[in-house]
Protein backbone atom coordinates (compact mmCIF):
# COMPACT_ATOMS: atom_id res chain seq x y z
CA UNK A 1 0.00 0.00 0.00
CA UNK A 2 1.30 3.45 -0.91
CA UNK A 3 1.85 6.11 1.82
CA UNK A 4 -1.18 8.31 2.51
CA UNK A 5 -1.15 11.75 0.88
CA UNK A 6 -2.39 13.32 4.11
CA UNK A 7 -1.46 12.03 7.54
CA UNK A 8 -2.98 13.99 10.43
CA UNK A 9 -1.68 12.84 13.78
CA UNK A 10 -3.15 14.15 17.03
CA UNK A 11 -3.63 17.64 15.64
CA UNK A 12 -4.72 20.11 18.30
CA UNK A 13 -5.21 23.82 17.92
CA UNK A 14 -5.96 26.34 20.63
CA UNK A 15 -7.05 29.95 20.02
CA UNK A 16 -6.78 32.20 23.09
CA UNK A 17 -7.47 29.32 25.43
CA UNK A 18 -10.27 27.85 23.32
CA UNK A 19 -9.54 24.43 21.91
CA UNK A 20 -10.63 24.45 18.26
CA UNK A 21 -9.19 21.03 17.45
CA UNK A 22 -8.52 18.27 19.90
CA UNK A 23 -6.18 15.41 18.94
CA UNK A 24 -7.59 14.81 15.48
CA UNK A 25 -5.99 11.96 13.53
CA UNK A 26 -6.86 10.54 10.11
CA UNK A 27 -5.32 9.68 6.78
CA UNK A 28 -6.30 10.51 3.23
CA UNK A 29 -5.15 8.47 0.26
CA UNK A 30 -4.23 10.07 -3.01
CA UNK A 31 -7.28 10.47 -5.26
CA UNK A 32 -9.78 10.35 -2.41
CA UNK A 33 -12.64 12.82 -1.94
CA UNK A 34 -13.14 13.52 1.74
CA UNK A 35 -16.01 15.56 3.14
CA UNK A 36 -15.35 17.26 6.47
CA UNK A 37 -18.60 17.81 8.25
CA UNK A 38 -19.85 19.07 11.54
CA UNK A 39 -21.73 21.93 13.16
CA UNK A 40 -20.42 25.51 13.18
CA UNK A 41 -17.41 25.90 15.46
CA UNK A 42 -16.54 22.22 15.27
CA UNK A 43 -13.09 22.98 13.82
CA UNK A 44 -13.64 22.10 10.13
CA UNK A 45 -12.10 25.30 8.72
CA UNK A 46 -9.29 25.22 11.28
CA UNK A 47 -8.44 21.70 10.15
CA UNK A 48 -8.16 22.56 6.47
CA UNK A 49 -6.31 25.77 7.28
CA UNK A 50 -3.70 23.68 9.08
CA UNK A 51 -3.49 21.19 6.22
CA UNK A 52 -3.22 24.09 3.77
CA UNK A 53 -0.39 25.77 5.67
CA UNK A 54 -2.46 28.82 6.61
CA UNK A 55 -2.33 27.97 10.33
CA UNK A 56 -0.01 25.94 12.53
CA UNK A 57 -1.16 23.20 14.89
CA UNK A 58 -0.58 23.83 18.58
CA UNK A 59 0.45 20.19 18.84
CA UNK A 60 0.43 17.09 16.67
CA UNK A 61 1.59 16.91 13.10
CA UNK A 62 0.13 17.33 9.63
CA UNK A 63 2.02 15.51 6.89
CA UNK A 64 0.99 16.34 3.34
CA UNK A 65 2.81 14.60 0.52
CA UNK A 66 5.61 13.84 2.99
CA UNK A 67 5.94 17.44 4.20
CA UNK A 68 5.42 18.18 7.90
CA UNK A 69 3.48 21.38 7.42
CA UNK A 70 3.54 22.43 11.08
CA UNK A 71 7.31 22.86 11.25
CA UNK A 72 7.82 24.82 8.02
CA UNK A 73 9.17 28.38 8.18
CA UNK A 74 7.23 31.25 6.60
CA UNK A 75 9.08 31.04 3.30
CA UNK A 76 8.69 27.25 3.03
CA UNK A 77 5.02 27.56 3.90
CA UNK A 78 4.56 30.06 1.09
CA UNK A 79 6.20 27.68 -1.40
CA UNK A 80 4.17 24.80 0.02
CA UNK A 81 0.90 26.66 -0.56
CA UNK A 82 1.94 27.68 -4.07
CA UNK A 83 3.07 24.22 -5.14
CA UNK A 84 0.96 21.65 -3.33
CA UNK A 85 -2.36 23.24 -2.42
CA UNK A 86 -5.32 24.52 -4.42
CA UNK A 87 -7.74 26.55 -2.29
CA UNK A 88 -11.42 27.14 -3.00
CA UNK A 89 -13.23 29.38 -0.50
CA UNK A 90 -16.87 29.97 0.23
CA UNK A 91 -16.40 33.70 -0.47
CA UNK A 92 -14.38 33.05 -3.66
CA UNK A 93 -11.66 35.55 -2.64
CA UNK A 94 -10.89 36.75 -6.14
CA UNK A 95 -8.85 39.95 -6.53
CA UNK A 96 -11.59 42.46 -7.42
CA UNK A 97 -9.51 44.60 -9.79
CA UNK A 98 -8.10 41.68 -11.81
CA UNK A 99 -10.04 40.01 -14.62
CA UNK A 100 -10.99 36.33 -14.45
CA UNK A 101 -7.98 35.50 -16.61
CA UNK A 102 -5.62 37.62 -14.49
CA UNK A 103 -6.90 36.04 -11.27
CA UNK A 104 -5.87 32.65 -12.62
CA UNK A 105 -2.57 34.03 -13.93
CA UNK A 106 -1.84 35.54 -10.50
CA UNK A 107 -1.67 32.02 -9.02
CA UNK A 108 0.68 31.01 -11.85
CA UNK A 109 2.80 34.10 -11.20
CA UNK A 110 3.18 33.23 -7.51
CA UNK A 111 3.98 29.62 -8.43
CA UNK A 112 6.46 30.29 -11.24
CA UNK A 113 5.66 32.04 -14.50
CA UNK A 114 2.30 33.32 -15.75
CA UNK A 115 1.12 31.63 -18.96
CA UNK A 116 -1.88 33.38 -20.47
CA UNK A 117 -2.79 30.57 -22.89
CA UNK A 118 -2.77 27.94 -20.15
CA UNK A 119 -4.82 30.18 -17.85
CA UNK A 120 -7.37 30.76 -20.63
CA UNK A 121 -7.59 27.01 -21.25
CA UNK A 122 -8.13 26.40 -17.54
CA UNK A 123 -11.04 28.85 -17.56
CA UNK A 124 -12.44 27.25 -20.71
CA UNK A 125 -12.47 23.91 -18.86
CA UNK A 126 -14.80 25.38 -16.22
CA UNK A 127 -17.04 26.86 -18.92
CA UNK A 128 -15.81 30.46 -18.78
CA UNK A 129 -14.22 30.76 -22.20
CA UNK A 130 -16.31 33.87 -22.87
CA UNK A 131 -15.67 35.52 -19.51
CA UNK A 132 -11.89 35.83 -19.55
CA UNK A 133 -11.76 39.62 -19.39
CA UNK A 134 -14.61 40.11 -16.96
CA UNK A 135 -13.92 41.49 -13.53
CA UNK A 136 -15.29 39.50 -10.57
CA UNK A 137 -17.97 42.15 -10.08
CA UNK A 138 -19.20 41.39 -13.61
CA UNK A 139 -19.55 37.66 -12.90
CA UNK A 140 -22.29 35.75 -11.09
CA UNK A 141 -21.49 33.92 -7.84
CA UNK A 142 -21.31 30.60 -9.67
CA UNK A 143 -18.99 32.04 -12.29
CA UNK A 144 -16.75 33.53 -9.63
CA UNK A 145 -16.53 30.17 -7.90
CA UNK A 146 -15.61 28.52 -11.19
CA UNK A 147 -12.85 31.11 -11.64
CA UNK A 148 -11.66 30.19 -8.14
CA UNK A 149 -11.71 26.51 -9.15
CA UNK A 150 -9.69 27.23 -12.29
CA UNK A 151 -7.24 29.22 -10.15
CA UNK A 152 -6.98 26.36 -7.64
CA UNK A 153 -6.19 23.86 -10.38
CA UNK A 154 -3.82 25.92 -12.53
CA UNK A 155 -0.64 24.84 -10.72
CA UNK A 156 -1.62 21.14 -10.63
CA UNK A 157 -1.80 20.93 -6.82
CA UNK A 158 -1.50 17.67 -4.90
CA UNK A 159 -4.45 18.57 -2.71
CA UNK A 160 -7.58 20.64 -3.27
CA UNK A 161 -8.95 22.19 -0.10
CA UNK A 162 -12.46 23.53 -0.55
CA UNK A 163 -14.14 25.36 2.33
CA UNK A 164 -17.89 25.27 1.73
CA UNK A 165 -17.42 26.05 -1.96
CA UNK A 166 -21.16 26.00 -2.63
CA UNK A 167 -22.18 27.87 0.52
CA UNK A 168 -22.85 31.12 -1.31
CA UNK A 169 -24.36 29.69 -4.49
CA UNK A 170 -27.88 29.13 -5.69
CA UNK A 171 -29.01 25.62 -6.55
CA UNK A 172 -28.14 25.79 -10.25
CA UNK A 173 -24.64 27.12 -9.65
CA UNK A 174 -24.15 24.68 -6.76
CA UNK A 175 -24.90 21.88 -9.18
CA UNK A 176 -22.42 23.22 -11.71
CA UNK A 177 -19.63 23.48 -9.15
CA UNK A 178 -20.37 20.03 -7.74
CA UNK A 179 -20.23 18.53 -11.24
CA UNK A 180 -16.84 20.15 -11.71
CA UNK A 181 -15.63 18.74 -8.39
CA UNK A 182 -16.90 15.28 -9.35
CA UNK A 183 -15.08 15.55 -12.64
CA UNK A 184 -11.89 16.52 -10.81
CA UNK A 185 -12.34 13.56 -8.51
CA UNK A 186 -12.81 11.22 -11.45
CA UNK A 187 -9.62 12.54 -13.01
CA UNK A 188 -7.69 11.57 -9.87
CA UNK A 189 -7.52 14.78 -7.82
CA UNK A 190 -7.51 14.55 -4.04
CA UNK A 191 -10.19 16.75 -2.52
CA UNK A 192 -10.90 17.73 1.08
CA UNK A 193 -14.18 19.58 1.15
CA UNK A 194 -15.82 21.23 4.13
CA UNK A 195 -19.61 21.18 3.94
CA UNK A 196 -22.73 21.35 6.02
CA UNK A 197 -24.74 19.62 3.36
CA UNK A 198 -25.47 15.88 3.91
CA UNK A 199 -26.14 15.52 0.15
CA UNK A 200 -22.71 16.81 -0.75
CA UNK A 201 -21.21 14.76 2.05
CA UNK A 202 -22.70 11.63 0.55
CA UNK A 203 -20.91 12.29 -2.75
CA UNK A 204 -17.53 11.94 -0.98
CA UNK A 205 -15.62 8.69 -0.60
CA UNK A 206 -15.51 9.24 3.15
CA UNK A 207 -16.95 11.70 5.64
CA UNK A 208 -14.96 12.98 8.60
CA UNK A 209 -17.36 14.24 11.22
CA UNK A 210 -16.16 16.71 13.82
CA UNK A 211 -17.85 18.08 16.94
CA UNK A 212 -16.30 20.50 19.45
CA UNK A 213 -12.94 20.01 17.77
CA UNK A 214 -12.94 16.26 18.19
CA UNK A 215 -13.17 13.66 15.45
CA UNK A 216 -16.42 11.81 16.09
CA UNK A 217 -16.72 9.47 13.10
CA UNK A 218 -15.15 8.58 9.82
CA UNK A 219 -17.88 7.25 7.59
CA UNK A 220 -17.15 5.50 4.30
CA UNK A 221 -19.47 5.94 1.32
CA UNK A 222 -22.03 3.22 0.88
CA UNK A 223 -21.43 1.45 -2.38
CA UNK B 1 2.49 39.87 -15.31
CA UNK B 2 4.11 42.23 -12.83
CA UNK B 3 3.38 45.31 -14.96
CA UNK B 4 -0.10 44.06 -15.77
CA UNK B 5 -0.98 43.71 -12.10
CA UNK B 6 0.72 47.01 -11.27
CA UNK B 7 -1.35 48.79 -13.88
CA UNK B 8 -4.54 47.19 -12.50
CA UNK B 9 -3.57 48.25 -8.98
CA UNK B 10 -2.95 51.82 -10.09
CA UNK B 11 -6.16 51.95 -12.09
CA UNK B 12 -8.27 50.40 -9.34
CA UNK B 13 -7.08 52.89 -6.71
CA UNK B 14 -6.84 55.87 -9.04
CA UNK B 15 -8.91 58.17 -6.82
CA UNK B 16 -6.86 57.63 -3.70
CA UNK B 17 -3.62 57.55 -5.68
CA UNK B 18 -4.53 60.79 -7.43
CA UNK B 19 -4.69 62.43 -3.99
CA UNK B 20 -1.25 61.03 -3.20
CA UNK B 21 0.09 62.27 -6.55
CA UNK B 22 -1.36 65.72 -5.85
CA UNK B 23 0.32 65.74 -2.42
CA UNK B 24 3.64 64.72 -3.98
CA UNK B 25 3.25 67.08 -6.94
CA UNK B 26 2.53 70.02 -4.62
CA UNK B 27 5.62 69.24 -2.60
CA UNK B 28 7.65 68.61 -5.74
CA UNK B 29 6.54 71.94 -7.23
CA UNK B 30 7.72 73.89 -4.21
CA UNK B 31 10.92 71.84 -3.91
CA UNK B 32 11.73 72.15 -7.62
CA UNK B 33 11.03 75.88 -7.50
CA UNK B 34 13.22 76.41 -4.45
CA UNK B 35 16.02 74.20 -5.78
CA UNK B 36 15.93 76.08 -9.05
CA UNK B 37 15.95 79.38 -7.18
CA UNK B 38 18.87 78.16 -5.11
CA UNK B 39 20.83 77.28 -8.23
CA UNK B 40 19.82 80.13 -10.48
CA UNK B 41 18.66 83.00 -8.30
CA UNK B 42 21.60 83.01 -5.91
CA UNK B 43 23.93 83.02 -8.90
CA UNK B 44 21.99 85.88 -10.42
CA UNK B 45 21.75 87.68 -7.10
CA UNK B 46 25.51 87.37 -6.79
CA UNK B 47 25.72 89.06 -10.17
CA UNK B 48 23.19 91.63 -9.02
CA UNK B 49 25.27 92.38 -5.97
CA UNK B 50 28.21 92.86 -8.28
CA UNK B 51 26.50 95.87 -9.89
CA UNK B 52 26.61 97.54 -6.51
CA UNK B 53 30.21 98.51 -7.21
CA UNK B 54 33.71 97.32 -6.50
CA UNK B 55 34.51 94.56 -4.04
CA UNK B 56 38.30 94.49 -4.43
CA UNK B 57 40.65 97.44 -4.25
CA UNK B 58 44.33 97.69 -5.22
CA UNK B 59 46.33 100.48 -3.65
CA UNK B 60 49.89 101.35 -2.74
CA UNK B 61 51.31 99.26 0.10
CA UNK B 62 50.45 100.89 3.46
CA UNK B 63 53.42 102.96 4.50
CA UNK B 64 51.65 105.89 6.14
CA UNK B 65 51.66 108.01 2.99
CA UNK B 66 48.00 108.67 2.09
CA UNK B 67 49.04 110.26 -1.21
CA UNK B 68 51.08 107.24 -2.34
CA UNK B 69 50.28 106.14 -5.88
CA UNK B 70 50.73 102.98 -7.86
CA UNK B 71 51.96 102.36 -11.37
CA UNK B 72 48.95 102.47 -13.70
CA UNK B 73 50.73 99.76 -15.70
CA UNK B 74 49.24 97.37 -13.16
CA UNK B 75 46.07 97.57 -15.29
CA UNK B 76 47.89 95.76 -18.09
CA UNK B 77 49.11 93.08 -15.70
CA UNK B 78 45.56 92.57 -14.46
CA UNK B 79 44.30 92.28 -18.04
CA UNK B 80 47.00 89.73 -18.83
CA UNK B 81 45.81 87.49 -15.96
CA UNK B 82 42.53 87.06 -17.88
CA UNK B 83 40.57 86.24 -14.73
CA UNK B 84 37.02 85.40 -15.82
CA UNK B 85 35.64 86.53 -12.46
CA UNK B 86 36.69 90.14 -13.07
CA UNK B 87 33.74 92.10 -14.44
CA UNK B 88 35.39 95.52 -14.43
CA UNK B 89 38.64 97.16 -13.30
CA UNK B 90 38.86 100.94 -13.04
CA UNK B 91 41.99 102.90 -12.12
CA UNK B 92 41.44 106.13 -10.18
CA UNK B 93 43.76 109.06 -9.72
CA UNK B 94 42.29 111.40 -7.09
CA UNK B 95 43.34 115.05 -7.05
CA UNK B 96 42.16 117.67 -4.58
CA UNK B 97 41.59 120.58 -7.01
CA UNK B 98 39.21 123.39 -7.83
CA UNK B 99 36.38 123.82 -10.30
CA UNK B 100 34.87 127.01 -11.77
CA UNK B 101 31.67 127.33 -13.76
CA UNK B 102 28.82 129.73 -14.23
CA UNK B 103 30.55 132.22 -11.94
CA UNK B 104 30.81 129.70 -9.11
CA UNK B 105 34.02 128.28 -7.74
CA UNK B 106 34.51 125.38 -5.36
CA UNK B 107 37.12 122.99 -4.02
CA UNK B 108 36.42 119.53 -5.41
CA UNK B 109 37.86 116.03 -5.76
CA UNK B 110 38.90 115.37 -9.34
CA UNK B 111 38.84 111.68 -10.22
CA UNK B 112 40.72 110.60 -13.32
CA UNK B 113 39.47 107.22 -14.49
CA UNK B 114 38.36 105.10 -17.45
CA UNK B 115 34.74 105.88 -18.24
CA UNK B 116 33.85 102.50 -19.80
CA UNK B 117 35.08 100.58 -16.74
CA UNK B 118 33.35 102.94 -14.31
CA UNK B 119 30.10 102.59 -16.25
CA UNK B 120 30.33 98.76 -16.17
CA UNK B 121 31.15 98.79 -12.49
CA UNK B 122 28.42 101.24 -11.48
CA UNK B 123 25.64 100.51 -13.90
CA UNK B 124 23.11 101.29 -11.16
CA UNK B 125 24.21 104.96 -10.94
CA UNK B 126 21.49 107.32 -12.00
CA UNK B 127 22.74 109.54 -14.83
CA UNK B 128 21.16 112.80 -15.96
CA UNK B 129 22.50 113.31 -19.50
CA UNK B 130 24.74 110.55 -20.80
CA UNK B 131 27.90 108.63 -20.04
CA UNK B 132 31.12 109.77 -21.69
CA UNK B 133 31.68 107.40 -24.63
CA UNK B 134 35.45 107.57 -24.98
CA UNK B 135 37.40 105.68 -22.31
CA UNK B 136 40.12 108.37 -21.95
CA UNK B 137 38.20 111.47 -23.10
CA UNK B 138 40.10 114.70 -22.44
CA UNK B 139 37.18 116.99 -23.35
CA UNK B 140 34.17 115.55 -21.50
CA UNK B 141 33.49 114.78 -17.87
CA UNK B 142 30.85 113.37 -15.53
CA UNK B 143 30.00 115.29 -12.41
CA UNK B 144 28.40 114.24 -9.14
CA UNK B 145 25.05 115.86 -8.42
CA UNK B 146 26.26 117.69 -5.27
CA UNK B 147 29.20 119.21 -7.13
CA UNK B 148 26.96 120.10 -10.09
CA UNK B 149 24.52 121.85 -7.74
CA UNK B 150 27.34 123.87 -6.15
CA UNK B 151 28.58 124.93 -9.57
CA UNK B 152 25.12 125.39 -11.12
CA UNK B 153 25.90 122.93 -13.90
CA UNK B 154 23.58 120.94 -16.17
CA UNK B 155 24.57 118.51 -18.94
CA UNK B 156 26.05 120.30 -21.94
CA UNK B 157 27.57 123.14 -19.89
CA UNK B 158 31.31 123.60 -19.56
CA UNK B 159 33.54 124.06 -16.53
CA UNK B 160 37.16 124.71 -15.77
CA UNK B 161 39.14 122.42 -13.46
CA UNK B 162 42.49 123.29 -11.95
CA UNK B 163 45.17 121.45 -10.00
CA UNK B 164 48.68 122.54 -9.08
CA UNK B 165 48.65 125.51 -11.44
CA UNK B 166 47.44 123.49 -14.44
CA UNK B 167 43.96 123.91 -15.91
CA UNK B 168 41.61 122.13 -18.29
CA UNK B 169 38.20 122.96 -19.77
CA UNK B 170 35.59 120.17 -19.82
CA UNK B 171 32.06 119.75 -21.07
CA UNK B 172 29.56 118.04 -18.75
CA UNK B 173 28.21 114.88 -20.45
CA UNK B 174 26.17 113.67 -17.49
CA UNK B 175 25.36 114.31 -13.86
CA UNK B 176 25.53 111.23 -11.67
CA UNK B 177 23.64 110.31 -8.53
CA UNK B 178 25.43 107.52 -6.65
CA UNK B 179 24.24 108.24 -3.14
CA UNK B 180 27.82 108.29 -1.87
CA UNK B 181 31.00 110.39 -1.92
CA UNK B 182 31.07 110.19 -5.75
CA UNK B 183 28.23 112.75 -5.75
CA UNK B 184 30.79 115.42 -4.81
CA UNK B 185 33.41 114.41 -7.37
CA UNK B 186 34.20 115.29 -10.97
CA UNK B 187 35.18 112.35 -13.22
CA UNK B 188 37.54 112.95 -16.09
CA UNK B 189 39.76 110.82 -18.31
CA UNK B 190 42.75 109.29 -16.53
CA UNK B 191 45.43 110.72 -18.93
CA UNK B 192 44.05 114.25 -18.37
CA UNK B 193 44.19 113.85 -14.57
CA UNK B 194 47.73 112.47 -14.87
CA UNK B 195 48.70 115.52 -16.96
CA UNK B 196 47.16 117.89 -14.36
CA UNK B 197 49.06 116.11 -11.60
CA UNK B 198 52.24 115.90 -13.66
CA UNK B 199 52.69 112.37 -12.31
CA UNK B 200 53.00 110.34 -15.49
CA UNK B 201 51.33 106.89 -15.60
CA UNK B 202 50.32 106.72 -11.93
CA UNK B 203 47.02 106.02 -10.17
CA UNK B 204 45.82 106.35 -6.58
CA UNK B 205 44.12 102.97 -6.66
CA UNK B 206 42.38 100.44 -8.86
CA UNK B 207 38.84 99.34 -8.08
CA UNK B 208 37.81 95.87 -9.22
CA UNK B 209 34.41 94.24 -9.46
CA UNK B 210 34.75 90.47 -9.28
CA UNK B 211 31.90 87.97 -9.66
CA UNK B 212 31.49 84.84 -7.56
CA UNK B 213 31.15 83.47 -4.07
CA UNK B 214 33.21 84.76 -1.15
CA UNK B 215 35.75 81.97 -1.68
CA UNK B 216 35.99 82.69 -5.42
CA UNK B 217 36.67 86.36 -4.67
CA UNK B 218 39.28 85.35 -2.10
CA UNK B 219 40.91 83.33 -4.88
CA UNK B 220 40.88 86.35 -7.23
CA UNK B 221 42.57 88.41 -4.49
CA UNK B 222 45.23 85.71 -4.00
CA UNK B 223 46.02 85.63 -7.70
CA UNK B 224 46.12 89.43 -8.02
CA UNK B 225 48.43 89.64 -5.00
CA UNK B 226 50.69 87.04 -6.59
CA UNK B 227 50.89 88.98 -9.84
CA UNK B 228 51.24 92.41 -8.18
CA UNK B 229 53.56 91.90 -5.20
CA UNK B 230 54.48 95.60 -4.87
CA UNK B 231 50.90 96.74 -4.18
CA UNK B 232 48.22 95.89 -1.66
CA UNK B 233 45.16 93.95 -2.85
CA UNK B 234 42.30 93.83 -0.35
CA UNK B 235 38.60 93.07 -0.39
CA UNK B 236 35.96 95.63 0.41
CA UNK B 237 34.86 93.35 3.23
CA UNK B 238 31.82 95.10 4.48
CA UNK B 239 29.90 94.62 1.26
CA UNK B 240 31.28 91.16 0.51
CA UNK B 241 30.37 89.87 3.97
CA UNK B 242 26.92 91.41 3.83
CA UNK B 243 26.38 89.72 0.47
CA UNK B 244 27.64 86.42 1.85
CA UNK B 245 25.41 86.63 4.91
CA UNK B 246 22.34 87.48 2.86
CA UNK B 247 22.96 84.68 0.38
CA UNK B 248 23.58 82.20 3.20
CA UNK B 249 20.31 83.25 4.82
CA UNK B 250 18.41 82.88 1.57
CA UNK B 251 20.00 79.48 1.00
CA UNK B 252 19.20 78.39 4.57
CA UNK B 253 15.61 79.51 4.15
CA UNK B 254 15.29 77.62 0.87
CA UNK B 255 16.70 74.38 2.29
CA UNK B 256 14.64 74.65 5.47
CA UNK B 257 11.51 75.09 3.40
CA UNK B 258 12.43 72.16 1.13
CA UNK B 259 12.86 69.86 4.13
CA UNK B 260 9.56 70.99 5.63
CA UNK B 261 7.77 70.49 2.32
CA UNK B 262 9.29 67.03 1.89
CA UNK B 263 8.09 66.04 5.35
CA UNK B 264 4.59 67.36 4.61
CA UNK B 265 4.47 65.55 1.25
CA UNK B 266 5.55 62.38 2.96
CA UNK B 267 2.69 62.77 5.44
CA UNK B 268 0.29 63.27 2.53
CA UNK B 269 1.45 60.03 0.93
CA UNK B 270 1.36 58.33 4.33
CA UNK B 271 -2.30 59.25 4.81
CA UNK B 272 -3.24 57.98 1.34
CA UNK B 273 -1.22 54.80 1.74
CA UNK B 274 -2.60 54.06 5.20
CA UNK B 275 -6.06 54.05 3.63
CA UNK B 276 -4.85 51.80 0.83
CA UNK B 277 -3.23 49.42 3.30
CA UNK B 278 -6.56 48.98 5.07
CA UNK B 279 -8.37 48.51 1.75
CA UNK B 280 -5.94 45.87 0.59
CA UNK B 281 -5.67 43.69 3.68
CA UNK B 282 -8.10 41.17 2.22
CA UNK B 283 -6.34 41.03 -1.17
CA UNK B 284 -2.95 40.62 0.45
CA UNK B 285 -4.22 37.86 2.75
CA UNK B 286 -5.68 36.07 -0.24
CA UNK B 287 -2.49 36.51 -2.29
CA UNK B 288 -0.50 35.01 0.55
CA UNK B 289 -2.93 32.08 0.74
CA UNK B 290 -2.29 31.48 -2.96
CA UNK B 291 1.44 31.21 -2.28
CA UNK B 292 2.50 34.80 -2.90
CA UNK B 293 5.68 35.62 -1.00
CA UNK B 294 5.83 38.82 1.05
CA UNK B 295 8.63 40.06 -1.20
CA UNK B 296 6.66 39.52 -4.40
CA UNK B 297 3.52 41.09 -2.99
CA UNK B 298 5.34 44.08 -1.50
CA UNK B 299 7.07 44.68 -4.81
CA UNK B 300 3.70 45.65 -6.30
CA UNK B 301 3.04 48.19 -3.59
CA UNK B 302 6.53 49.67 -3.60
CA UNK B 303 6.37 50.00 -7.39
CA UNK B 304 3.07 51.77 -6.89
CA UNK B 305 4.69 54.19 -4.43
CA UNK B 306 7.53 54.79 -6.88
CA UNK B 307 5.03 55.48 -9.64
CA UNK B 308 3.37 58.06 -7.37
CA UNK B 309 6.75 59.65 -6.71
CA UNK B 310 7.66 59.77 -10.40
CA UNK B 311 4.28 61.08 -11.56
CA UNK B 312 4.15 63.65 -8.77
CA UNK B 313 7.78 64.59 -9.36
CA UNK B 314 7.30 65.22 -13.09
CA UNK B 315 4.09 67.23 -12.62
CA UNK B 316 5.68 69.11 -9.73
CA UNK B 317 8.81 69.88 -11.73
CA UNK B 318 6.78 71.51 -14.51
CA UNK B 319 4.75 73.60 -12.06
CA UNK B 320 7.87 74.29 -10.00
CA UNK B 321 9.73 75.81 -12.93
CA UNK B 322 6.89 78.23 -13.54
CA UNK B 323 6.71 78.94 -9.82
CA UNK B 324 10.45 79.65 -9.57
CA UNK B 325 10.16 82.07 -12.47
CA UNK B 326 7.32 83.86 -10.71
CA UNK B 327 9.11 83.96 -7.34
CA UNK B 328 12.31 85.11 -9.06
CA UNK B 329 10.56 88.03 -10.66
CA UNK B 330 8.28 88.99 -7.79
CA UNK B 331 10.60 88.44 -4.84
CA UNK B 332 14.15 88.77 -6.13
CA UNK B 333 13.51 90.82 -9.28
CA UNK B 334 15.68 88.53 -11.36
CA UNK B 335 14.62 86.39 -14.29
CA UNK B 336 15.06 82.69 -13.52
CA UNK B 337 16.21 80.08 -16.03
CA UNK B 338 14.92 76.50 -15.52
CA UNK B 339 17.82 74.19 -14.65
CA UNK B 340 17.38 70.63 -15.95
CA UNK B 341 19.51 69.23 -13.14
CA UNK B 342 16.57 70.06 -10.86
CA UNK B 343 14.45 67.38 -12.60
CA UNK B 344 16.45 64.30 -11.52
CA UNK B 345 16.97 65.85 -8.09
CA UNK B 346 13.22 66.40 -7.71
CA UNK B 347 12.40 62.90 -8.96
CA UNK B 348 14.84 61.25 -6.56
CA UNK B 349 13.53 63.31 -3.64
CA UNK B 350 9.93 62.53 -4.49
CA UNK B 351 10.50 58.80 -4.94
CA UNK B 352 12.25 58.73 -1.55
CA UNK B 353 9.38 60.73 -0.03
CA UNK B 354 6.80 58.36 -1.56
CA UNK B 355 8.63 55.26 -0.39
CA UNK B 356 8.87 56.75 3.10
CA UNK B 357 5.17 57.58 2.93
CA UNK B 358 4.44 54.00 1.85
CA UNK B 359 5.73 52.62 5.14
CA UNK B 360 2.21 51.65 6.32
CA UNK B 361 2.11 49.19 3.42
CA UNK B 362 4.91 47.28 5.10
CA UNK B 363 2.35 46.28 7.73
CA UNK B 364 0.65 44.28 4.99
CA UNK B 365 3.62 41.93 5.09
CA UNK B 366 2.57 40.86 8.61
CA UNK B 367 -0.95 39.90 7.63
CA UNK B 368 -1.80 36.26 8.36
CA UNK B 369 -3.95 34.83 5.58
CA UNK B 370 -5.93 32.68 8.00
CA UNK B 371 -7.02 35.83 9.90
CA UNK B 372 -8.29 37.38 6.68
CA UNK B 373 -10.05 34.20 5.57
CA UNK B 374 -11.72 33.97 8.99
CA UNK B 375 -13.01 37.48 8.33
CA UNK B 376 -10.95 39.23 11.05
Amino acid sequence: MTAALVQAEDISKTFAGVRALDAVSFEVQSGEWIAIMGPSGSGKTTLINILGGLDRPTSGSALVDGVNVGILGERELTRYRAEKIGFVFQNFYLVPYLSALENVMLAQYFHSVADEAEAAESLARVGLKDRLDHLPSQLSGGEQQRVALARALINHPKLILADEPTGNLDEANEQLVLELLQELHRSGHTILLVTHSPEIGRMADRRIELAHGRLMHIVAKLT
Amino acid sequence: MFWRILWRLLYASRGRLALAVIAVASGAAVCAALLNLNLDATDKLTREFRVLGANVVISAAQNGDAAATIDAGAMQQIAQLRLPEIVAAAPYLYLSGRADAEGNSTAVILAGTRFDEVKRMNSWWKVDGSWVDARDSSSDCMIGEAAAARLGLVPGKTLKVAYGGREAALKVAGIITAGSSEDSQIFMGLPLAQDLAGLGARASLIQITARGSASEIEDVIRRLSGALPEVEVRPLRQLAQAEGRLLERIRGLLFGTVILILALSSLGVLAAMAGLALERRRDVGMMKALGGSVRRIMRFFLAEAMAIGLAGGICGFIVGMALSEWIGERVFSVSITPRLIVLPATLVLMVVVSLAGALPLRLLGRIRPSDILRGE
